[in-house]
């Protein structure tokens, strides 16, 4: 580091005298060589007028100097050319960089969509050299213009503002941000001098200190620079302070404040839009509630929040992706939430929690609830390929969930049983950066605490921390193993253990990546991190039946009697105290034949099932549910070294038969009971379901059946996807009876009206042949037709 | 002068550096490629439904040498970049006309 001091940057009243001299000094210059040249041959129907920004008097040491040379009549425009030029040219070679147009009255006070930019600049207008009664015409020619035409400018220029702002995606938390054009930058506060003006209202009031530190930078930049450079480079940010990234905080702090000032002139400006979209917004209205009002897509509050009400403000944001009213914002100063677990996990499962995130950050909300934010807020870690500053992009990561263009990510996205688990550990996952040391570390350090004092229950917490740990595994593999290596699969399912939890790990790792910046996920990357997830996802699976629990240690005598033969996933898939639940159960085999537990748990029911197996079991057990009108979400079976089958089936009640005539849980268990002991035909039970309405043939899905005897050691494993519909597992069971085959192992998984199904069969206690193979294709094929 | 390209199997490219460097060289351009040679990519099973992975991701290697170095960093880069693996990737090696440096105009082999 070099030790030489580095200036302060100006103060207000500085930087209003730098650009006062500076000004001046151009002013004169320009005024000279306008005597010069123009005035000696056209001493009267020209005049010279400063705009945009040297109209302003705001000129910085290397901006542009804009000029407006007026005639009375196009027939001026060809022979004002000549002398103009060397008018230019005295200015270029006093070192200045004119920007000019030449233009008549009548031109300038009419409206142009095609360079709306200009009738902008002359918003900024100041008679300078020339025929001051041309000068004159314009200012009463515009004034008039601007009356008559008031609703004309002040749309387009904020398409003008929000296009400039889309290019910066829309944040101003860009680690090398362009103090002009960024949002929150010296344009934006601009435009909401031009919007207040042009509305007749006082928004840009306040705005002084944001303009004088915005300035002072600027000044300094170009000083540095010795040209009209605007972007704050890493390098520019060491050679402005002593303190980069004390100076970056400032900036954000300010940027932050244009940034709200632009977002309501747009806002106010756009209220009185009488078209379609505004009746949208209107309609949109309708979602108002006791608590909150909305009105334009914003929501505002009726009474004052209380920290009892927690988070349901921005849940209520992110259940209908709404933003809060300016006045919202304001209202929500110093409220701090009181938040428990429950209440973070209800907003995070909100269909897009990014807007309810947003709308905290806009707020302050989310450093009140979770103090620990304020370490990565406005924080700049510096490195080749981040964008944003670390809050920045923790949130644009959440919200990269919420648009996912590639299928494949879609898909997986949408299977998550716990989307909030993975929404919470991204919000977390960087939040030990700045600290120094392994950032990894340190964030699953503080999540620990805060979701400690959350009061988390041990099995989110798990997730979340294990999310956290391993949020750059992936990325790492990606790059740095060899893919084709059996080892490098085994590796990454023994860290993840379970699918679920690739299916996160991997959510994460596409979130964290498109964080990046805009272009980060290349199609590269994204191949990449899907053919990690494949690799993982084969090991896993295929553990699932080659991995059998033989001599479990460290448990109990009567625990590893139980596990003895179990598939090795049934532990990765079981928390302990789930596997207590089926100990438990499985102690009730020793008086009665079955034993059965049903739960109702995340608006789900969940039945257990432990007993001897026999043919056909899973098949009635499946068509027993289905037909109380229950379908069945997920369903897996597995059985242990004793002959012990442990079943469970997940399901929905769509009709809220069980919900709404609670005796009926205890009619299901009975039926159940009875199927299982063979003493009920499953299939009789189903006659007389109504037929269900089956989706239009547009997003019909066509059975898929595949078998493959690599898979596994001992089975052959069936992959199934089809249209889902009420007792389909059952048809399915039976085809595989039927088919003289056993079910060794059944996952089986929904997604929206499709049916995921993995079955390992045996025949005889071997794989199945060809022939018996392509038979039992075919008997599938046909159960999913329905047949 | 000549220009190698080297298509080489991604997690290789850290050690493909640190040999290259380690023998002297140090300008190189580095891009993330899809492609498939005679490997022609491969199929996977997801889900019951079979697709064909047909671009594999890649790391491209780019250098241009003074010829006198051609075999040498050649030999490096094999010896770096092999696995024994269909799928190890491929070196080409191009002649080059000449070399232009843009800040101060040197030619030839003073410009690398």
């Amino acid at each position: 580091m070099n030790a030489v001091a580095v200036p302060a940057l100006r103060s207000a009243e500085e930087v209003q005298q730098t650009l006062k001299a500076r000004n001046a000094e151009v002013e004169d210059l320009v005024r000279r060589s306008y005597s010069a040249t123009l005035y000696k041959q056209f001493p009267s129907g020209i005049a010279l007028a400063a705009v945009g920004g040297f109209g302003r008097t705001e000129l910085f040491p290397h901006s542009d100097v804009d000029l407006l040379l007026l005639v009375e009549s196009e027939k001026q425009i060809d022979p004002v050319r000549e002398t103009l030029s060397a008018f230019l040219q005295t200015l270029w070679d006093s070192g200045l960089r004119p920007s000019h147009s030449v233009q008549t009255v009548a031109y300038c006070a009419a409206e142009h969509d095609d360079n709306v930019e200009f009738s902008i600049s002359l918003l900024d207008r100041r008679f300078l050299a020339g025929d001051a009664a041309v000068y004159e015409s314009l200012d009463d020619r515009f004034r008039a213009f601007l009356t008559k035409q008031a609703s004309w400018l002040a749309p387009r220029l904020v398409a003008l503002t929000e296009s400039r702002r889309a290019k910066y995606q829309n944040t101003i938390y860009h680690l090398e941000p362009n103090l002009k054009d960024s949002p929150g930058g010296l344009r934006d506060l601009q435009a909401v001098r031009w919007l207040s003006f042009l509305r007749h209202t006082g928004d840009a009031a306040g705005l002084g200190p944001r303009f004088a530190f915005l300035a002072a930078m600027r000044i300094r930049l170009h000083e540095l620079a010795g040209r009209d450079q605007n972007v704050v480079t890493f390098s520019m940010q060491d050679a402005l302070s002593q303190d980069p990234a004390a100076l970056m905080r400032e900036y954000y702090q300010h940027a932050r404040s244009v940034d709200r000032a632009i977002q309501r002139a747009i806002e106010a400006a756009e209220a009185k839009d009488p078209t379609l979209l505004g009746r949208f917004y209107e309609w949109r209205s309708r979602l108002s509630t006791p608590e909150f009002t909305v009105s334009h897509d914003r929501v505002f509050l009726r009474a004052p929040m209380q920290p009892s009400q927690s988070l349901s403000l921005f849940e209520f944001a992110a259940r209908h992706k709404l933003r809060l009213a300016p006045d919202t914002v304001d209202r929500l100063a110093g409220f701090t939430p009181q938040t428990r677990w429950d209440d973070w996990k209800r907003l995070l499962s909100a269909s897009h929690p990014s807007f309810g995130l947003q709308a905290m950050q806009d707020a302050g909300t989310l450093a009140a609830a979770l103090p620990e934010w304020r370490k990565i807020e406005c924080l700049v870690v510096r490195d080749f390929y981040h964008r944003y500053t670390v809050d920045e992009h923790t949130l644009v990561a959440i919200s990269s969930l919420e648009s996912i263009a590639d299928p494949r990510f879609a898909e997986l996205y949408a299977e998550l049983e716990q989307p909030a688990l993975l929404r919470f550990a991204l919000l977390m996952h960087d939040i030990g950066k700045g600290s120094g040391g392994s950032h990894v570390e340190e964030s699953v350090r503080i999540a620990r605490t805060v979701l400690d004092r959350l009061g988390a229950p041990e099995s989110d917490r798990s997730i979340v921390e294990f999310l956290i740990a391993r949020h750059l595994d992936l990325s790492s593999v990606m790059t740095s193993r060899d893919l084709s290596d059996g080892a490098t699969a085994k590796m990454l399912a023994s860290r993840v253990e379970a699918v679920e939890r690739l299916k996160l790990l991997t959510m994460l790792t596409y979130a964290d990546i498109s964080a990046v910046n805009p272009e980060a996920m290349t199609p590269w990357r994204l191949e990449q991190l899907w053919r990690v997830y494949l690799l993982a996802h084969e090991e896993l699976t295929r553990e699932l039946h080659s991995g059998r629990i033989h001599d479990a240690a460290g448990v109990s005598a009567e625990r590893a009697a139980f596990l003895e033969g179990l598939p090795v996933r049934y532990l990765r898939t079981h928390l302990p105290a789930e596997i207590d639940g089926h100990l438990d159960l499985a102690r009730q085999l020793n008086t009665r034949p079955v034993a059965i537990e049903i739960v109702h748990q995340r608006g789900v029911y969940q039945l257990t099932l432990l007993t001897r197996d026999r043919p056909g079991l899973f098949a009635s057990v499946a068509g027993a549910i289905s037909s109380f009108g229950l379908s069945i979400l997920k369903a897996e079976a597995f059985s242990n070294a004793q002959g012990v089958v442990v079943d469970t089936f997940t399901f929905s009640d769509p009709h809220r038969t069980l919900e709404l005539n609670p005796p009926e849980v205890d009619r299901l268990r009975g039926i159940v009971r009875r199927v299982v002991e063979g003493k009920q035909d499953a299939s009789q039970l189903l006659r007389g379901r109504p037929k269900p309405l089956l989706p239009s043939r547009a997003a019909r899905v066509k059975p898929r059946v595949a078998l493959n005897n690599e898979a596994s050691e001992t089975a052959t494993l069936i992959e199934l996807v089809a249209e889902d519909r009420p007792g389909l597992l059952y048809d399915l069971g039976r085809a595989i009876n039927s088919a003289g085959c056993d079910i060794e192992v059944v996952l089986i998984d929904t997604e929206a009206h499709k049916a995921l199904d993995v079955f390992y069969v045996t025949a005889d206690g071997r794989k199945l042949d060809a022939t018996r193979g392509s038979r039992l294709k075919a008997h599938l094929l046909a159960a999913c037709a329905g047949s | 002068m000549k220009k190698i390209e080297a298509i080489i199997q991604p997690h290789k490219l850290e050690e493909v550096k640190d040999a290259i460097k380690a023998i002297g060289i140090d300008g190189m351009t580095v891009s993330e490629v899809r492609g498939h040679g005679r490997q022609k990519g491969h199929k996977e099973v997801y889900r019951g439904m079979e697709y064909q992975v047909d671009l594999l991701p890649k790391i491209k290697i780019e250098m241009v040498l003074p010829e006198a170095r051609v075999e040498e960093v050649i030999g490096v880069l094999v010896a770096a970049a092999r696995t024994g693996k269909i799928g190890d990737g491929k070196i080409f090696v191009f002649d080059v006309a000449e070399a232009i440096r843009i800040r101060n105009n040197d030619r030839g082999e003073a410009a690398l």
